[in-house]
């Protein structure tokens, strides 16, 4: 998929997303929160298959199809990512759905280590750019 | 994930710097904010925004300042569009969290709608960005 494809496909998701999100909490909707979190569940189910089948063709071929940079350990950690942010929605779908007891600061845990390294990543990325 | 971080850089039209910053205050306020719901922390709502306001305050410092190299080393218009559009986009998040701040102190009666107003208004400036992207 080309940037533009990825970006416009981020761009909807987000605002459908939003969209429900305010419906909901606006109490327009009563939906269930897994129902609510939709758009995101797509997003993910694509994330994951892109990442999964290009992993596998980078294995089968040795080398990345679209010929940029990206190593496969930088994929693997993508798809961690993906993976995390997954959990992070499940959790708080159950937390607001229906287990209200659960804490938050458990839910939060996957959030947090997405967070801590996106902050670590976009880090290495500027100190690489300034050694250009 | 989805994106590498120059993809990223070309898209939202901002700095590896200020995507850094985001996702920094983003985490402290998470934190923050957490510590605030399952009171733990016993502090106003505006103390737990200020990690977002911070990192607004820094990126518009940021902004200035890129402005001020631009114009010295190109000119007046490719400085100013670049001033505007992260000006634009900065001022539209503040406004969301300023709206969400007053929201959760209860300071406002506003609906929800109302708190992502500026955000809707973001994503359609985003999706110009993206169609632009090659």
């Amino acid at each position: 998929m080309a940037v533009i494809h990825r970006a416009l496909f981020t761009w909807f998701t987000t605002l459908d997303f939003l969209i429900f999100l305010v419906l909901k909490l606006d109490g327009k909707i009563n939906w269930n929160w897994f129902l609510i979190f939709i758009p995101l569940w797509v997003f993910d189910a694509v994330v994951v298959i892109y990442l999964t089948v290009n992993m596998i063709i980078h294995c089968k071929n040795g080398y990345d199809r679209n010929h940029s940079d990206l190593s496969l350990r930088r994929k693997g950690w993508f798809l961690a990512c993906a993976v995390l942010k997954m959990v992070f929605q499940v959790l708080l779908c159950l937390k607001l759905q229906y287990v209200q007891s659960l804490s938050l600061y458990f839910v939060m845990i996957p959030f947090w280590i997405l967070a801590t390294g996106a902050a670590g990543d976009i880090f290495k990325g500027l100190v690489l750019i300034n050694r250009r | 994930m989805f994106f590498t971080l120059q993809e990223l850089v070309r898209w939202l039209r901002m700095t590896a710097f200020e995507l850094w910053l985001h996702a920094v205050s983003v985490l402290v306020f998470s934190i923050l904010a957490v510590l605030k719901y399952e009171q733990d922390l016993a502090v106003s709502w505006w103390v737990v925004f200020i990690p977002l306001f911070t990192c607004d305050g820094l990126s518009a410092y940021f902004c200035v300042i890129v402005l001020i190299r631009q114009y010295m080393e190109h000119d007046i218009k490719v400085a100013s569009v670049r001033f505007l559009t992260s000006g634009l986009s900065l001022v539209l998040l503040f406004l969301f969290k300023l709206l969400l701040c007053q929201r959760l102190s209860a300071q406002r009666d506003i609906s929800v709608s109302e708190v992502m107003g500026p955000m809707f208004v973001l994503l359609q400036i985003i999706m110009v960005r993206a169609c632009r992207v090659h």
